[in-house]
């Protein structure tokens, strides 16, 4: 008998601001549609536990893509992008996730997303809360400096292992030994896309001044932060929060700036505080 | 409690040598760097994955590819079994605490994965200072 998983994979083509874009997802479960982005350099895989957590799939449709350039999702087929540079914009990413949700007909769905991907949630509840239940930012904050780096695919290195290595005491060293390394992994096989989307994620979001307009009771915003993230530490992402109309602020004891992917277990007694406190105010 | 320079120079080497992940991919591990912990300054040579020479005395002109520096207290904190946050790693510390990495840079990223192992066997090793 083969054991297969109950999560499935697709593709779909959407067209985003004129790039062609073919983007693989994978999914399970039914109910609210909960948009899972991964973290910047990595791939889908990084929600494996989501995506067959049982209690969780039993009342949420679980989608996790893989963004272009990562994973099984293609750089854009009709652009030679070869040619220029990859640095991720707000907009460009925001408009990315809209067209993905619009494409799959998802009905008021909750956005999550980590590191840049948390990132980015904060920008979906600044430009489109219309289109979201509700977001949940994690490893998150207004600002992020400091890692759009030349490190990241410099020709002299073996890029793929600055770049999982240069991202491993971004976890807890509580957090399992074998997800650890499976991370270490994702991290070897995204290096060609890491630096651009960490120009997104250090230099083009910055929140900093825009925090007010963001409302929290149209479009619930609940953070969450590991206490062994050096990049956003637990601190930065509160004081995030507070400044967001109606923001929650969330803690993670023990675990780091993957923690879907680093210690399951442990993130989804949070996950699932954060989508209780969403039922609480938008009934879904 | 500081471990004694020598005993610990011997069983730093003992971990590495020993160690089955940096041996998995150790092959070319080779490059010389300094431990500075401002009581402390090691400088450690390493050559295809093994500790080649453990210099617990180095002179002014003693070369190395590269260096990190942070105070004392910061070294006890890295070498303990489970460090707090923020001295959990040579980028977490380098970007929260006091640890500065200097030199050539590009000799730390190029061995960065077994370099990276090889820290952390600070946590069974203990430091001296």
């Amino acid at each position: 008998m083969a054991r297969h998983s109950p999560v499935t994979g697709r593709y779909v083509t959407i067209d985003v601001d004129g790039m062609e874009y073919k983007v693989f997802y994978l999914h399970n479960g039914r109910g609210t549609p909960l948009l899972c982005q991964h973290t910047a350099g990595c791939h889908n895989h990084q929600w494996r536990g989501l995506l067959e957590d049982e209690e969780i799939t039993k009342n949420y449709n679980v989608i996790a893509y893989d963004l272009p350039r990562h994973g099984k999702s293609d750089p854009p087929h009709n652009s030679e992008w070869w040619k220029t540079e990859y640095k991720l914009t707000a907009e460009h990413y925001v408009n990315f996730i809209v067209k993905l949700a619009d494409a799959l007909g998802l009905k008021d769905p909750i956005f999550m997303g980590s590191s840049f991907g948390g990132n980015v949630a904060l920008q979906l509840a600044l430009r489109r809360p219309d289109r979201f239940r509700a977001v949940i930012p994690v490893e998150a904050a207004d600002h992020a400096p400091g890692f759009f780096l030349d490190w990241w695919r410099h020709p002299h290195a073996n890029a793929a292992q600055v770049c999982a290595s240069g991202v491993w005491d971004l976890m807890a060293p509580q957090s399992p030994e074998m997800d650890r390394w499976l991370t270490w992994f994702y991290y070897t096989q995204g290096s060609e896309a890491f630096k651009g989307d960490l120009y997104f994620y250090s230099v083009e979001h910055d929140l900093r001044e825009e925090l007010e307009h963001i409302d929290g009771r149209k479009c619930p915003v609940v953070m969450m932060t590991g206490t062994y993230d050096y990049l956003t530490p637990p601190d930065v992402t509160e004081n995030t929060a507070r400044r967001i109309k109606g923001g929650v602020y969330i803690e993670m004891n023990d675990i780091g700036h993957f923690p879907m992917s680093e210690n399951y277990p442990v993130f989804r007694i949070y996950l699932k505080e954060a989508l209780r406190i969403i039922r609480e105010r938008t009934g879904g | 409690m500081a471990v004694e320079i020598k005993s610990w120079a011997n069983k730093f080497k003992s971990l590495t040598d020993n160690d089955q992940t940096i041996a998995a991919m150790g092959k070319y591990y080779t490059c010389t760097y300094m431990w500075d912990m401002t009581d402390r300054k090691v400088i450690i040579d390493m050559h295809d994955g093994k500790v080649k020479h453990i210099n617990i005395n180095p002179a002014p002109m003693d070369a190395y590819d590269f260096a990190l520096r942070a105070s004392a207290q910061t070294w006890r904190e890295f070498g303990q079994p489970v460090p707090r946050p923020m001295f959990h790693g040579i980028w977490a510390a380098s970007f929260r605490q006091d640890l500065k990495l200097e030199g050539n840079l590009l000799v730390l990223m190029q061995n960065l994965r077994n370099f990276t192992v090889q820290f952390e066997l600070l946590r069974k090793s203990g430091v001296p200072v």
